[in-house]
C-alpha cells in the first residue's frame, strides 16, 4: 500500500520504538533490578538460598496492573483468611492461581507458567517453559516433569487404570506428546480439543506435570523396591501406588515437602486447625518494579466451623474473606466494620441464577413427564412466579429477576435471553394452563390432572439453604393463584441427587447456569444434555457422559438440536460461528424455559482489611472462570502500612 | 419394796378406745387412701404445684393453637420482615384508650441492608378481641376464623416481632409449641410400653431372662446417643410426608429412652416379687402377666409417674438437638427446635434477638416438667 | 472377689464386641458412603469430578468391599493397634485423633470439676432446708442450665464475650496460639476462651447431680442413726458432715462411670457450634461424610469408656461401701 505523506525517519524511529517497547514491555524488567523479599534477605546473605536474580526465571512473568485504583505495591504483611474444614486449604491452590495458562480478568487466556504457546488447528497445542523456572525447592522445572506426568502417570497402567483424564482424548483418543527441546512440549490430537486450555486454566486445575524429582522416589520404576515397600509400610497404605498419590497430591496442598510452583507454599503437616503458607523463593512473577511477587509474605488459613465463620469475619478475625459468606450476613459485617478496621464489598455471584426450578423431563411418573414436556406448560409455571417479590423480599431488591441465562457482562447478552417468560402474569398462566384442558378443580380449587389427580407438585431440596426454602415458601403463594399446590421436600443431599437422577424427583431447586460470563470462545458444554449432574434431563446427560451405556437418549427434537449444536461448536472454525452457536443454544433456552431462573447477580460479600490493597472493590465471584479471587491475582496484593 | 413398781403394771381398768382417741383430723390421714396422701404430700412442694398449673395451661392451650394465635401459621407480611416487637400501650396522650399498638414504619437502608422501624406515634391502633381475624383449619378438619386476640383492623401486631418472611413469632411460637409439647408425650408411651414390659418381665421372672436383658440394656447404654439419633434418622424414608417423619422421631426418642425406665422397673419388682401378696397370688393360680400388672405395677406407678415425667423434658430437648442437626423436623413444619435451628445464626444473636425467643418455652416447659416429677417423686412414698 | 471381677471382664469385653458391629451397622445405615457424600459436595460447590479418579478411590479405600470384610479389616486392625484410615483426613484415625483427645480431656475434666463445684453446696443445701425458697430457687438454677438448648446459648456466649471480653469466637485459644509450644500466653488463651464451653456443657450435667445428690441425702436423713445423733446432742453440722454426706457421697463416686462419656458425647454439639478443637467436631462431621473408621473408632473408644468406667464405679462402690461388698445387695 502506497503511503502517502511520509513521516519523516525520526518519527518512523520513534514509531518504531514505541512498538518495540510496546511488545517487548514484558521483558524490560530485565533491564531494572531485582527487588530481594525482606525476609530472605537473611538466607541469602548466608549463602542458604540463592539471590532473586538466581531464583527467577530468565524471562519472568510480569504482572499486569493495569485497572483502575490497582498500584504497585512493597513486600510484607501477613493475610488471615478462615476456612470451614481443613480440606479447603486446597482454595490456596485456587486463589494462587498460578497456572500454565490462565484467565486475566477480562476472561481472556494468557500464558501464565508458560512464557508462550501456540495453538494451531485446536488441535496441535505446543507450550514454551521458562528457562531457568525452578520449583519452590530450587529444583529446575523442565520437560521432565511433563514428561513423567505421561509416560509414568497417566498411561501407567498401575497409577491410572483408564489412562489419561477425559479431557485430555477427543473421541476417546489420547493425544501423541512430544518433548522438543529443552523448554518445548507438544500434545497432538486429530481432531479439536477445545476443552484442553480452559482445563489447565480452571480454578481446580488440570495438571499435565509433576515435580518429578521428588515423587520418583514413590514411583515403582524409579525407587529401589525395598526401600519403596518400607516406605509403604511406614504410612500403612495399600500399595506403592497409594504411596505416590498420598505424597503427590498437588491441589490437596497437605505434603508441605511437595514442590509447587504456586505463590503460598503450606508449611503446616495436617492435621492442624492452622495452616500457614509463606512465600515461595522460586516463584516466576515479578511487578513492574522488579520486586518479586507475592507481595504478602505470609497467608494463613484458620480452620473455623462454616457457621460461624460470618461471626469471625464480623469481629475482624480475617482480613480477606468471601468463602462461607453469603448475602444475608451482610448487615452484621457491616456493622463490624468501623470497629474491626475492615470493610465489607459487594461483588455478585457469576452464575446464570442463584435459585432456579428444574422441572425433571426424565421424570418417571406418565402424566408429569407428559406436562413437564410441554413447553407451555412450564411457560405457564414461569409466568405464575412473582420474581420482583422474591427479590424484594429476600435479596432487597440487589438481585437480578429473570431467567437463568447469561449476565450482562458477557459479550453474549441479549435482553429478550433474561424477560423472555419470565414476567409475573398470573392471567396468562393461568389462560395457558386451561388451555391445556387442565380446567377441572378440586374442592380445595387446586388442578385436577387428566387422570383425576389433583396438581400437586413435589419440590424437592437439599436442604442446606434457607434462601431455597424461602423462594419455595414465596412461589408456593403465587402458584395457588394459578391452580398448582406446591410441597416442600428437604433431603439430604445424595439421597436428593439419587432421586432426580433415577427419575422419581419431579422438580428440584438448585443453583443455575455455572458459568454466566462466558464469551463464544468458552464451551458451551453447560446448555446442552452432556452431564448426568444437569438436573433437568438427568438421563440423557446420563447416556452421553457414559458413551450410550447408561441413561437413556434424547427423545426429544430441542434438546437433541442443543446436542448437536455443542458438537458444532467444537468443531467450529473462527469466533464468528462459535458466537452464533451460542446464541442459537441460549435463544433456545430462553424460549422453551428448560430451566426457570428465578433471580440473578446475587451480591456477595468480601470482607476486606482496611490497609489490604489492589483487592477489586466490585468483581465477579465465580469458580470457573473465576477461581474466587484467583482472577484478581492475589499474589499482587499488599498490605499498605503507614 | 414389797410392791411392784407402779409404773410397769396398773391397775386401774382399762379401755382402749378411751386412752388413745384419734382427733378427726388423724382419723381423716389414717382413712385417706393412697392417692390422697400422695395429693397432699405433692402439694408441700409448691414450685412443683406451680409447675403443674403451668404444664395444664400450656396443653390446654395447645389444644386450641388456632384459636389463641393472632394469625395464621402461613400468614406472611412482606413489608414486615425482621420487625422488632411492639410493644402494648394503655394510654395515648394522656388518655386511656385500651390496649393498642402503634403501626410501624419502615425504612430501607440501602447501606447497611437492614429495614429500619420505628412507631407512628400519631395513630394508636386498638387491639380487637373475641373477633373474626385470619382464617384457619382447626386441627386441619374444620375451618373457622374466630381467634381470642386480633391484630387491629387494618393494622398489624406483632408482639413478638416477625422472622425474615414476615411471619409473626407469637404465632409460630404457639403452634410450634403444639408439634414440641406432643413429641413428649408420644415418646414416652412407647418407652413406657417398652420399659414396662421388658423391664417387668426381667425383674419378675429372674434367672436367664435378666441376664439377657441385662445385657441388652448394657449394650444399648454404651452405644452413644448422637450416632444413633443421626443414623436413624438418616434411615427414615425419604418420601414421607412430614407427620410420618414426626412419628418417626418420636419413636426414635422413645426407642432409646427405655432403657433407664427397664433398669427402674427391674429394680423395684425384683424387690417386690418376694412379697407375701405376690405368693398369694401365684398360689391362687394367676399368670403372671396378671401379677405384674394388677399387683405389682400400682405398687410403684408413682415412680412410674415420676421417671416419665422427667423423661419427657429430655425428648424435648431431643426433638430441638435432632432439628439442630438437621435431622428432625425441618422447615415448612414448625416446632420450637426448627425455630430454634432457625435462629442459630450470628444474625438472630447480633441483629434479631427476637428470634431466639422460642428458648424461653422451651426453658419454662422442661423446668415445669423436672420440677413436677420432683414433686412427685417426693409424694410417690406417701409412707415414708 | 476375684470371680466376680473375672465375670465382668469376660462379660465387658462379649459386650464391647457387640457394640462395636452395631456401631458399625449403624455408621453404615445413612445411604451412600463417604465417596458418594464426597462426591455431592464437590459437585455442590461447582468442583468437577473426575469420575476415575472416584473409581480409584473406591478401590484404594475399600469401599467396595462388602461390608463384612470392610468390618472385618477394621476389627482385625485393632490387635495391632491399627485403628483405622481416615478417608477426610488421608491420614490414620490415631494421629487425626490425638491432639484432639488431650484437649478433649482438659475441656472434659474442667467441666467435671465444674460441675462437682455447683451441684455439691446447692444439693447439700436444698437437702437441708427442704421446701424452702431457697431450696427452690436454688434447685431451678441448677436445672436451669439443663433446660436450655445448648447450642443457641453457646452462640449467645460466645458473640457476648466477644463484645463485652475482645475474646475471639469460638475455638480454644486465640488463632496465633495454635499449633504453638506453651507460654503463658497461650495459658491464659486457653483460661479465657475455656470458660463458656464449661459452662454452658457443665450446667447441664449440674442438675442430674443435684437431684441425685438431694434425693440420696433426703433418704439418709431420715434413718435412724440421724435421729440417735440429734438426740445426742451433736450439732446439725456436725452430724451431717460426719454421716450423712458421706454416705450420699455414693453417687459422685458412682456416677463417674455414667458422667465422663455423658459429658464427653453431651459436649459434641457444643464443640462443633463453638469450633473447639476438640474430639466433638471431629466425630460429627466424620458421621455426617461417613468417614467410616475414624467414627466408628472414636464411638469404640466412648463406649469402651462407658464400659469400663460402668465396671470402675461398680467396683469402687464395692470398695466403699460396705454394705455392698457384705451383702452383695440389690441397693441401686
Amino acid at each position: 500500500m502506497k503511503v502517502c505523506c511520509l513521516p519523516g525517519p525520526g518519527a518512523v524511529a520513534i514509531l518504531i520504538g514505541v512498538f518495540v517497547i510496546a511488545w517487548a514491555a514484558p521483558i524490560t524488567a530485565w533491564s531494572k533490578a531485582f527487588v530481594e523479599p525482606p525476609i530472605f534477605a537473611e538466607r541469602v546473605a548466608a549463602g542458604s538460598l540463592p539471590p532473586v536474580e538466581q531464583r527467577l526465571p530468565e524471562v519472568p512473568s510480569v504482572a499486569v496492573l493495569n485497572k483502575p485504583g490497582l498500584a504497585l505495591g512493597r513486600h510484607g504483611g501477613q493475610l488471615r483468611m478462615l476456612m470451614g474444614r481443613a480440606k479447603d486449604i486446597r482454595m490456596m491452590v485456587v486463589y494462587g492461581y498460578a497456572r500454565l495458562v490462565g484467565f486475566d480478568n477480562d476472561f481472556n487466556l494468557v500464558a501464565d507458567i508458560l512464557e508462550s504457546y501456540e495453538v494451531e488447528d485446536g488441535r496441535i497445542f505446543t507450550f514454551h517453559l521458562r528457562k531457568g523456572h525452578k520449583w519452590s525447592d530450587g529444583h529446575p522445572f523442565t520437560v521432565e516433569d511433563f514428561r513423567y506426568y505421561w509416560e509414568d502417570f497417566a498411561n501407567d497402567k498401575e497409577m491410572s487404570k483408564s489412562g489419561p483424564p477425559k479431557v485430555m482424548r477427543v473421541d476417546g483418543k489420547p493425544p501423541k506428546f512430544e518433548v522438543i527441546d529443552d523448554t518445548t512440549v507438544r500434545y497432538t490430537w486429530e481432531n479439536k480439543n477445545p476443552y484442553f486450555l480452559p482445563a489447565l486454566a480452571g480454578a481446580s486445575p488440570l495438571y499435565i506435570y509433576r515435580p518429578a524429582h521428588y515423587l520418583k522416589q514413590f514411583h515403582k520404576r524409579y525407587a529401589d523396591a525395598e526401600e519403596l515397600e518400607k516406605k509403604v509400610q511406614e504410612l500403612k497404605q495399600r500399595n506403592w501406588v497409594a504411596l505416590h498419590f498420598y505424597h503427590g497430591r498437588q491441589y490437596k496442598s497437605n505434603n508441605p515437602d511437595l514442590p509447587s510452583l504456586q505463590p503460598w507454599i503450606n508449611t503446616t503437616r495436617p492435621p492442624s486447625d492452622r495452616f500457614v503458607f509463606v512465600r515461595n523463593p522460586f516463584f516466576h512473577r515479578v511487578d513492574a518494579n522488579g520486586l518479586q511477587l507475592p507481595y504478602i509474605d505470609e497467608a494463613v488459613m484458620t480452620i473455623a466451623s462454616a457457621k460461624l465463620v460470618p461471626a469471625k469475619a464480623g469481629s475482624g478475625e480475617a482480613d480477606l474473606q468471601a468463602r462461607s459468606l453469603e448475602f444475608k450476613n451482610y448487615t452484621f459485617l457491616k456493622r463490624g466494620e468501623e470497629r474491626n478496621n475492615f470493610e465489607v464489598r459487594r461483588w455478585f455471584s457469576a452464575k446464570g441464577a442463584q435459585v432456579a426450578l428444574f422441572p425433571n423431563l426424565n421424570v418417571k411418573d406418565p402424566e408429569w413427564r407428559k406436562l413437564f414436556r410441554n413447553t407451555d406448560f412450564r411457560r405457564a409455571l414461569s409466568l405464575a412466579i412473582h420474581r420482583h417479590e422474591i427479590n424484594q423480599v429476600i435479596y432487597f431488591g440487589l438481585a437480578r429477576e429473570g431467567n437463568n441465562t447469561v449476565l450482562p457482562q458477557s459479550p453474549l447478552y441479549k435482553e429478550e435471553y433474561v424477560t423472555k417468560w419470565a414476567q409475573f402474569d398470573l392471567a396468562k398462566a393461568n389462560e395457558i394452563l386451561d388451555g391445556l384442558g387442565l380446567t377441572e378443580r378440586s374442592d380445595l380449587d387446586v388442578r385436577l390432572l387428566p387422570d383425576g389427580r389433583p396438581m400437586e407438585i413435589v419440590v424437592e431440596t437439599a436442604g442446606e439453604s434457607t434462601d431455597q426454602t424461602d423462594v419455595l415458601e414465596l412461589i408456593h403463594d403465587s402458584w395457588l393463584k394459578a391452580g398448582i399446590k406446591l410441597f416442600t421436600k428437604p433431603l439430604q443431599r445424595e439421597v436428593f441427587r439419587n432421586r432426580i437422577f433415577a427419575g422419581s424427583t419431579q422438580i428440584s431447586v438448585w443453583s443455575g447456569i455455572e458459568n454466566a460470563v462466558p464469551s463464544a470462545e468458552l464451551t458451551p458444554a453447560e446448555l446442552a444434555p452432556t452431564e448426568q449432574g444437569q438436573l433437568q434431563w438427568p438421563k440423557w446427560g446420563q447416556y452421553y457422559e457414559t458413551g450410550g451405556t447408561a441413561g437413556e437418549p434424547i427423545d426429544m427434537p430441542l434438546p437433541e438440536r442443543l446436542l448437536e449444536l455443542n458438537e458444532a461448536w467444537i468443531n467450529a472454525v473462527d469466533t464468528e460461528e462459535k458466537a452464533k452457536i451460542w446464541h442459537e443454544m441460549l435463544g433456545i433456552h430462553a424460549d422453551q424455559v428448560f430451566t426457570i431462573g428465578l433471580i440473578a447477580a446475587v451480591p456477595q460479600p468480601v470482607v476486606v482489611a482496611n490497609n489490604l490493597r489492589n483487592v477489586p472493590k466490585r468483581g465477579l465471584y465465580n469458580w470457573n472462570p473465576g477461581a474466587h479471587f484467583g482472577i484478581h491475582r492475589p499474589d499482587t496484593f499488599w498490605f499498605e502500612t503507614k | 419394796m414389797s410392791d411392784k413398781l407402779a409404773h410397769f403394771v396398773s391397775d386401774a381398768p382399762f379401755d382402749p378406745y378411751t386412752i388413745e382417741t384419734l382427733t378427726p383430723e388423724q382419723e381423716r390421714v389414717y382413712m385417706a387412701s393412697r392417692w390422697l396422701m400422695m395429693w397432699w404430700k405433692f402439694k408441700l412442694h409448691k414450685l412443683a404445684v406451680v409447675s403443674g398449673i403451668v404444664l395444664l395451661a400450656s396443653y390446654f392451650c395447645i389444644i386450641f393453637v388456632e384459636v389463641f394465635a393472632p394469625y395464621n401459621l402461613h400468614t406472611r407480611n412482606t413489608d414486615y420482615l425482621f420487625a422488632p416487637p411492639q410493644s402494648v400501650h394503655l394510654i395515648h396522650e394522656g388518655e386511656f384508650i385500651g390496649p393498642f399498638v402503634y403501626p410501624l414504619k419502615f425504612k430501607l437502608n440501602l447501606d447497611t441492608l437492614k429495614r429500619e422501624y420505628s412507631d407512628d406515634a400519631d395513630n394508636p391502633q386498638p387491639i380487637r378481641f373475641f373477633c373474626s381475624g385470619d382464617e384457619y383449619e382447626f386441627w386441619g378438619l374444620v375451618s373457622g376464623s374466630f381467634h381470642i386476640m386480633c391484630p387491629p383492623k387494618d393494622g398489624k401486631m406483632f408482639l413478638l416481632g416477625t422472622d425474615r418472611l414476615g411471619r409473626d413469632m407469637v404465632s409460630r411460637l404457639l403452634y410450634g409449641g403444639r408439634i414440641s409439647l406432643t413429641v413428649g408425650l408420644l415418646g414416652i408411651t412407647i418407652s413406657f410400653i417398652l420399659g414396662i414390659t421388658v423391664g417387668g418381665m426381667a425383674g419378675y421372672f429372674g434367672g436367664w431372662v435378666d441376664n439377657t436383658v441385662q445385657r441388652v440394656i448394657e449394650i444399648l447404654r454404651s452405644l452413644p446417643e448422637l450416632p444413633l439419633w443421626m443414623a436413624l434418622s438418616a434411615a427414615l424414608p425419604v418420601n414421607w410426608s412430614p407427620v410420618y417423619v414426626y412419628l418417626g422421631i418420636t419413636i426414635i426418642l422413645g426407642l432409646l429412652d427405655w432403657p433407664g425406665l427397664a433398669r427402674a422397673v427391674r429394680s423395684k419388682l425384683l424387690a417386690l416379687r418376694e412379697e407375701d401378696y405376690v405368693t398369694a397370688a401365684r398360689l391362687m393360680g394367676a399368670p403372671p402377666s396378671r401379677i405384674i400388672g394388677a399387683h405389682l405395677l400400682p405398687n410403684f406407678m408413682s415412680h412410674l409417674i415420676a421417671s416419665a415425667s422427667l423423661s419427657i423434658p429430655s425428648m424435648i430437648l431431643g426433638e430441638t438437638a435432632l432439628s439442630f442437626l438437621g435431622l428432625g423436623l425441618r422447615p415448612p413444619v414448625t416446632s420450637w427446635g426448627v425455630l430454634l435451628a432457625e435462629a442459630q445464626n450470628i444474625e438472630a444473636v447480633a441483629l434479631y434477638p427476637w428470634l431466639m425467643l422460642p428458648m424461653l418455652p422451651v426453658v419454662i416447659v422442661v423446668l415445669a416438667f423436672n420440677f413436677l416429677g420432683d414433686g412427685l417423686r417426693d409424694a410417690a412414698d406417701p409412707y415414708d | 472377689m476375684l470371680h466376680y471381677v473375672i465375670r465382668r471382664v469376660v462379660i465387658m469385653c462379649l459386650t464391647l464386641v457387640v457394640v462395636s458391629a452395631l456401631v458399625f451397622i449403624v455408621i453404615q445405615l445413612p445411604p451412600g458412603d463417604y465417596l458418594t457424600t464426597y462426591i455431592a459436595e464437590l459437585e455442590s460447590q461447582g468442583e468437577a469430578v473426575n469420575l476415575e479418579k472416584i473409581e480409584f478411590l473406591r478401590r484404594q479405600y475399600g469401599l467396595d468391599l462388602p461390608l463384612y470384610q470392610q468390618y472385618f479389616v477394621w476389627i482385625s486392625g485393632w490387635v495391632h493397634g491399627d485403628l483405622g484410615y481416615s478417608f477426610e483426613y488421608s491420614l490414620p484415625v490415631t494421629e487425626v485423633v490425638g491432639d484432639r483427645l488431650y484437649l478433649s480431656m482438659v475441656l472434659n475434666f474442667s467441666t467435671v470439676i465444674f460441675v462437682y463445684l455447683v451441684a455439691f453446696p446447692i444439693g447439700v443445701y436444698s437437702a437441708t432446708h427442704q421446701y424452702s425458697w431457697g431450696d427452690h430457687g436454688l434447685t431451678f438454677l441448677g436445672l436451669l442450665g439443663l433446660a436450655t438448648p445448648n447450642f443457641l446459648l453457646a452462640l449467645v456466649l460466645l458473640y457476648l464475650a466477644n463484645i463485652y471480653f475482645g475474646t475471639s469466637i469460638g475455638g480454644l485459644m486465640d488463632p496465633e496460639f495454635i499449633d504453638q509450644p506453651w507460654t503463658w500466653a497461650k495459658a491464659l488463651s486457653i483460661l479465657e476462651h475455656l470458660w463458656v464451653p464449661v459452662v454452658v456443657i457443665g450446667t447441664a450435667g449440674t442438675a442430674g447431680m443435684i437431684r441425685r445428690l438431694r434425693a440420696n441425702l433426703l433418704d439418709e436423713m431420715q434413718k435412724q442413726y440421724v435421729v440417735t445423733g440429734r438426740s445426742k446432742g451433736l450439732s446439725e453440722g456436725r452430724l451431717l458432715v460426719k454421716y450423712p454426706l458421706r454416705m450420699s457421697l455414693n453417687p459422685f463416686i458412682a456416677d463417674i462411670g455414667s458422667l465422663l462419656p455423658q459429658i464427653v458425647s453431651g459436649s459434641v454439639i457444643v464443640s462443633a457450634v463453638m469450633s473447639l478443637p476438640t474430639t466433638g467436631p471431629m466425630l460429627l462431621s466424620a458421621l455426617q461424610s461417613q468417614d467410616t473408621y475414624l467414627a466408628g473408632s472414636f464411638l469404640m473408644f466412648l463406649a469402651t469408656l462407658t464400659v469400663f468406667g460402668m465396671f470402675v464405679s461398680d467396683l469402687l462402690l464395692a470398695v466403699l461401701d460396705p454394705r455392698i461388698r457384705l451383702d452383695g445387695g440389690v441397693r441401686r
